[in-house]
């Protein structure tokens, strides 16, 4: 019987698949392709059967065709994806309609088609110091350098970032604050803040906390990023590290009030209202468009859920300390 | 054309080039590395089960390295050097704990000393791993590492060739893929570290990068390819799109059926089954297809839905995530479609153990582009990480001392020289009508799979060997529709078609030329392993369109030829 399913399946089904190119000669354009898929088909290879068989001019960036080197970022209809990871049919089913766009990422300068120019990512990387600055005695090899299974397990998942830029493509925060770092680097900035091998934690503490308060808590980076990194995640815990730094910044301050009005919140209701607090520190505009990207993401429900007051408040209020 | 002078040039940004970039750069030499891709997206991000190494005070405690010497050439069917050898397995141990040193989050036993598992035929457990992310956990920390040293990075650059001065290597020209510049870099010592070749087959699980340029930089420089015959298919790649499915696979219990649902390893491995080697499961799966019993598509099931739903995602959580994602199946209710695929290539540049090439003076290579040779004739899982950073770093320091005593700048005119690699180049862009890459990618692809695959015979091979050639010729007529000066990726596909034909025929010849069967070398008409006339390394040159083949011994230094069987 599995064998049958396998065997019916494998009908070829017409898509069609239109590119938003860019040159600068020609500008941008819309360009249409169409070719036959199967219900195993990435992404990467309709652009691979594209660029080989109909049109050689077309530029993308796709390297493993396997999810972990980052190249294939892009839009594919509207969703910052990676290609391979994105099956033809897939899209098909979910939209219900044969018509699949790709168009370059968002936030980065166009090169040409869909590769986008990646210095400010790269930039952003680097300034946060991505590597481990270990004691000299673990250098020297005079001490060894033990790391707790659970210390292992809690670092690799923040290390699992392949630099892909979708979550920073996506991010509402970076396009509208310079001194934001991102979500990426902050993943990259907590796996080494964090890493009890590691000799520069102040030097880290003072790059990444005044940039940890920047962040709207959108969960863009969340919804989008191929390797489940939770670069909010990241900055939540970067921001709890706040008090063990000496001299902080204004950001910082109004930070640590906005958890006050996190925690007035909770004594109120035992809940985190994160949609009004966010609201009211953001504005409605911010929380409008992002709550789009959220729908036509369709996590929609996720940020939806309606916030009430619980059972046992009085319990949360005796542990908060009342 | 613009000049940028260094020590040392790195081609190739992946774990065997970053490596040796941190030793040259570390002595305080000037190097740079040209990569055609940013760094992290070098092939070795891809490798999955881990790095074998012996470490002192963390292995099993009755191994040693000697059996890991031992394990490798007998794995590699006795055509490995047995001193290269013996340097891997001595050198392992260091390199492991470096790149601990240095970040690398190893998987941990409960006291926090770096966990081991078992790999195929290993005697001892002794590969290290990083999840099932092994190659990226590793590729990640030494490119943030070296990022952090004085090494000057050009990424996204293509290079094109090397420039050599009579029996020198003086440098390379690279073109930035942005503005299609190109540039002449100088150094005294160039570095091959361009990583494999799988491109070249239809089916392979390599990255669509790995198109063999390093390789045909060498040949077309006048330097030999060392057994460039011995091409490495693993059996079980998901359909169509030859990700790798691990060995743990059937190592679980996992079964190979036909499309009639045989388990029809029992007709070939009656007594190993689904377990059987390699290279035997590979020409299994082969016969089936081409008698018939594939599915439509060429391929067959690998079959997990007897295990059970919770045994699947728990022991087999990769092959099970890779089946979803990649291929839209369920694992726990169909089989996973698989067939063989390229996967690694034991062939390479001839180099010494210290990296370095014989025929052209300040010319290394390290990595999968390098045949040292620790793989022979099959390698062993988990070696090849393994011996891009314990090469990389012997061809580094190789390099650091050749620096110190190198001759400077030379007589010929290199300006010139440097002038003809980019003409020759785009002469394609040039031309106006003609084949397109595309064409001969594809028929390039499928003769090679067909004829220079798993089954090899004179007949295969001869029709293979004019079929290439009919298409490398065609590669001369080739021309390209894209004119734009910024990222004109149809004019690096053509020069990659280039660098992959004149490989093409280097393999096919010396596939013809080997009368035995040794490792992932299957002959057909050749059924056995010939010790007496065969245990010798092949040397391949390319001279004026002709491929020219010599020998070289085989180095034993402890272990004499037995028959492999496990
Ligand atoms: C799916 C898969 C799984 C694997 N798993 C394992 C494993 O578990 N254990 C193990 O030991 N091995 C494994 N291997 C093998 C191993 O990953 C590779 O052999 C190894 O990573 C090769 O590293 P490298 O540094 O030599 O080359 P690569 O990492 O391939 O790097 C090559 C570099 O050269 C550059 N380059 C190439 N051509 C040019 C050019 N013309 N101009 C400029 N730059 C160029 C590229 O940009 C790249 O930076 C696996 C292989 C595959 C395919
Ligand atoms: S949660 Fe923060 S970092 Fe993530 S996308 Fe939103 S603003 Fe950016
Ligand atoms: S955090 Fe995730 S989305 Fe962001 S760059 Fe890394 S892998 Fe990509
Ligand atoms: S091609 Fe590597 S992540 Fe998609």
């Amino acid at each position: 019987m599995e064998t049958q399913s396998i065997q019916n399946n494998l009908e070829q089904r017409e898509v069609l698949v239109k590119v938003k190119r860019y040159s600068k000669e020609r500008g941008e354009y819309w360009q249409e392709y169409k070719l036959n898929v199967d219900r195993f088909t990435q992404m990467t290879e309709v652009l691979r059967k594209i660029k080989t068989e109909q049109d050689p001019t077309l530029a993308y960036r796709a390297s493993c065709h396997m999810a972990v080197c980052g190249s294939c970022s892009m839009k594919i209809n509207g969703e910052p994806r990676l290609a391979c990871k994105t099956l033809a049919l897939d899209i098909v089913k979910k939209y219900n309609s044969n018509v699949i766009t790709l168009e370059p990422m968002d936030f980065f300068p166009v090169e040409k088609d869909l590769v986008v120019n990646l210095d400010d990512f790269y930039g952003r990387m680097f300034k946060v110091k991505p590597r481990l600055y270990p004691p000299k005695e673990f250098m020297e090899g005079t001490a060894e350098p033990r790391l707790r299974p659970e210390d292992q397990k809690e670092l690799w998942k923040f290390a699992q970032c392949i630099w892909c830029g979708l979550c920073v493509s996506s991010c509402p925060a970076v396009k509208i604050d310079p001194e934001f770092l991102g979500p990426a680097a902050h993943a990259k900035g907590y796996r080494f803040l964090a890493d009890p091998r590691d000799s520069i934690y102040e030097e880290r503490l003072k790059i990444l906390v005044d940039s940890s308060w920047r962040c709207t808590y959108c969960y863009q980076c969340f919804n989008v990023c191929p390797r489940d990194v939770e670069p909010v995640t990241t900055i939540k815990k970067t921001r709890s590290h706040t008090k063990f730094l000496k001299d902080k910044g204004e950001v910082a301050r109004t930070g640590e009030k906005h958890v006050k009005a996190i925690f007035d919140s909770i004594k109120e209701t035992g809940k985190l209202e994160e949609a009004k607090v966010y609201l009211t520190t953001y504005g409605l505009a911010t929380a409008i468009r992002d709550m789009l990207y959220t729908m036509r993401n369709g996590k929609v429900g996720f940020a939806m859920i309606k916030e009430k007051k619980i059972n046992e408040l009085d319990q949360v209020r005796k542990l908060m300390g009342e | 054309m613009d000049k940028l002078v260094y020590d040392a040039i790195v081609l190739g940004g992946g774990l065997a080039g970053l490596m040796s970039a941190h030793e040259i750069a570390s002595a305080g030499f000037r190097v740079a590395v040209i990569s055609k891709v940013f760094p992290t997206r070098s092939h070795s991000s891809s490798a999955e089960g881990g790095i074998a190494a012996y470490v002192k005070g963390n292995s099993d405690p009755n191994d040693d390295p000697n059996y890991m010497t031992y394990d490798t050439v007998k794995g590699g069917d006795y055509l490995v050097d047995q001193d290269a050898a013996e340097l891997l397995s001595i050198k392992s141990g260091d390199i492991v704990e470096i790149m601990e040193r240095w970040g690398t989050l190893f998987n941990r036993q409960p006291d926090g000393r770096v966990a081991l598992r078992y790999f195929g035929g290993q005697t001892y457990p002794r590969t290290r791993f990083v999840g099932d992310k092994t190659g990226m956990a590793l590729l990640h920390t030494l490119f943030e590492r070296v990022s952090g040293l004085s090494v000057d990075f050009y990424n996204e650059w293509f290079a094109l060739d090397l420039v050599t001065d009579e029996r020198r290597v003086v440098g390379a020209v690279a073109m930035e893929m942005k503005s299609m510049e190109p540039y002449l870099f100088l150094g005294k010592a160039v570095i091959l570290a361009t990583g494999g070749m799988g491109m070249l087959y239809a089916h392979t699980t390599n990255a669509y990068i790995n198109t063999g340029d390093g390789y045909a930089m060498a040949l077309r420089a006048g330097a030999a390819l060392k057994d460039p015959e011995f091409v490495q298919f693993h059996p079980t790649a998901l359909y169509p799109s030859d990700i790798l499915i691990s060995e743990a696979a059937r190592g679980e219990g996992g079964i190979l059926r036909n499309n009639k649902g045989e388990r029809f390893m029992a007709r070939y491995a009656p007594k190993k089954l689904d377990l059987a080697p390699r290279d035997i499961a590979s020409r299994s799966i082969m016969i089936e297809i081409r008698e018939g019993r594939g599915f439509p598509g060429n391929y067959v099931g690998l079959d997990l839905t007897h295990l059970g739903e919770s045994y699947i995602k728990e022991r087999l959580a990769l092959a099970y995530e890779a089946a979803m994602n990649f291929a839209g199946v369920d694992a726990t209710k169909e089989y996973i479609p698989v067939r063989p695929a390229q996967h690694y290539y034991m062939g390479g540049v001839d180099v010494d153990i210290t990296g370095k090439n014989g025929d052209l003076q300040g010319l290394f290579a390290a990595g999968e582009a390098a045949c040292v040779s620790v793989h022979g004739a099959n390698r062993l899982g988990s070696n090849s990480l393994l011996e891009t950073l314990v090469f990389g770093r012997e061809t580094g320091q190789a390099v650091v001392s050749y620096l110190k005593r190198a001759e400077g700048s030379s007589s010929t005119d290199i300006q010139k020289e440097a002038e003809k690699i980019v003409n020759d180049a785009y002469s394609f862009v040039k031309s106006e009508t003609g084949v397109h890459f595309g064409e001969i990618l594809n028929k390039m692809r499928n003769v090679m799979w067909e004829d220079v695959g798993i089954f090899r015979n004179e007949d295969l091979l001869k029709t293979a060997l004019s079929e290439v050639e009919k298409l490398r010729a065609q590669v001369k007529n080739m021309y390209v529709t894209d004119k734009s000066k910024v990222y004109n990726t149809e004019f690096f596909n053509a020069l990659e078609l280039r660098n992959m034909m004149d490989l093409a025929v280097v393999i096919a010849k010396a596939a013809l030329t080997r009368t035995e069967s040794r490792g992932a070398h299957y002959r057909t008409d050749y059924p056995e392993r010939d010790d007496k006339n065969w245990l010798k390394h092949t040397i391949a040159y390319l001279k004026a369109d002709k491929v020219e083949i010599g020998f070289k011994p085989v180095t034993l230094t402890k272990y004499q030829p037995e028959a492999r069987v496990y």
